[in-house]
């Protein structure tokens, strides 16, 4: 054990010593303790073999340039990563808002929504008292109808309205026209017009009617347009039809709207066989 | 006094000794055990220093002889320490 502590000797140190401190060993009885002792004057002398060998390296230079030869690669570490932080401070600057450090207490209420678009259509409101509107009933659908229900060949559809959202504010109550399919989650009452008797024609038949809710809920007819036997059987059931009174501004109104009425005669005989 | 250069000096104050025998003789007058490595350390710097050398380049058992120099520097040593041997002794018996 101790023959081999000694060959941690540096290399020079056992070409000049070497023979002699191994006929010291051959003539010692050695214990764990000169093992210990050999071990570690060897790793001695091997360290300081290995900080003479770097001398030379620093002989020719002063002590500041030495000092700097030790420290260059910390401060290569340290502005390397002060121009690494720059630059990520100078690419940010431009994307990132600047922290408002006056923070206001509370966030500035929302503004007052805006009151709701007035139509003033010369054509809509007139001072006729019962025709609401001077708009032609017959309104193309172009596919934005309804459907509402069809039975026994009669479907109830509720057309597009152009006027939609109009308020005439010089009547009291106010009155305002309404798509009625916007007044389905407030109808309390619908009554599906019959087909009437002894008229079973093959082809389809509408009627439209501009029907008004008064502030009691109750719907009366203004106008039809249409053949008078299917009008009258359609104006006979909407007038049966009732409402939750209508509200608007905090104010209860009248409400005008329009309704198409189709009835449908293969539909209807089929449904009467 | 635990030098072991100092230790190696003395020991060959009186003649050339190997390495086992300062070793023993080291042991005998001062009653201090010396590893090998330790032995061998003094040694070795002592011999860099000029203050012994080989008296047979090339021998196992090699013996070494203090030279002028290191006999200069055992003088001063043991002066030193005989100075504060005295001067110990001294406030121990003032004591």
């Amino acid at each position: 054990m101790v023959r081999w502590a000694a060959k941690l000797f540096p290399q020079a140190w056992r070409c000049r010593y070497g023979p002699e401190f191994e006929a010291l060993l051959e003539d010692l009885a050695p214990s764990w303790r000169d093992v210990s002792d050999v071990v570690g004057r060897a790793l001695t002398l091997r360290g300081r073999a290995l900080i003479e060998s770097k001398l030379p390296a620093w002989s020719g230079a002063s002590l500041m340039s030495a000092a700097l030869h030790l420290r260059l690669p910390i401060i290569m570490a340290v502005i390397a990563h002060a121009m690494v932080l720059s630059l990520i401070m100078v690419a940010s600057s431009a994307y990132v808002a600047p922290i408002p450090w006056n923070r206001p207490a509370a966030p500035s209420p929302p503004p007052p929504p805006l009151p709701p678009a007035e139509i003033t259509d010369s054509r809509v409101f007139r001072d006729v008292p019962e025709v609401y509107s001077s708009l032609p009933l017959r309104l193309s659908g172009n596919g934005g109808t309804l459907f509402t229900s069809v039975v026994e060949g009669v479907g109830i559809y509720f057309p597009p309205l152009p006027d939609m959202g109009a308020i005439d504010r010089r009547r009291n109550p106010i009155r305002r026209v309404w798509p009625g399919h916007a007044l389905e989650r407030s109808i309390t009452r619908r009554v599906v017009p019959q087909y009437p008797a002894g008229t079973r024609a093959r082809e389809v038949s509408s009627v439209f009617l501009e029907y008004l809710i008064g502030t009691d809920g109750s719907v009366k007819v203004l106008r039809t347009s249409g053949p008078a036997l299917f009008a009258n059987a359609a104006r006979a059931a909407l007038e049966r039809w009732e409402y939750q009174p209508m509200r608007f501004e905090d104010d209860i109104i009248e409400v005008v709207s329009r309704v198409e009425v189709r009835f449908d005669g293969a539909l209807a005989n089929a449904a009467a066989q | 006094m635990s030098d072991p250069a100092l230790l190696v000096l003395a020991s060959l104050a009186d003649g050339d000794k190997h390495g086992y025998a300062m070793m023993q003789d080291i042991e005998a007058f001062a009653g201090i055990r010396l590893g090998p490595g330790t032995l061998y350390g003094a040694i070795t710097r002592l011999d860099q220093r000029g203050w012994i050398r080989a008296v047979k380049p090339g021998s196992r058992r090699q013996p070494y002889r203090i030279t002028a120099e290191g006999r200069q520097y055992l003088k001063e040593q043991l002066t030193m320490l005989d100075q504060v041997v005295r001067t110990g002794s001294r406030r121990l018996n003032e004591a």
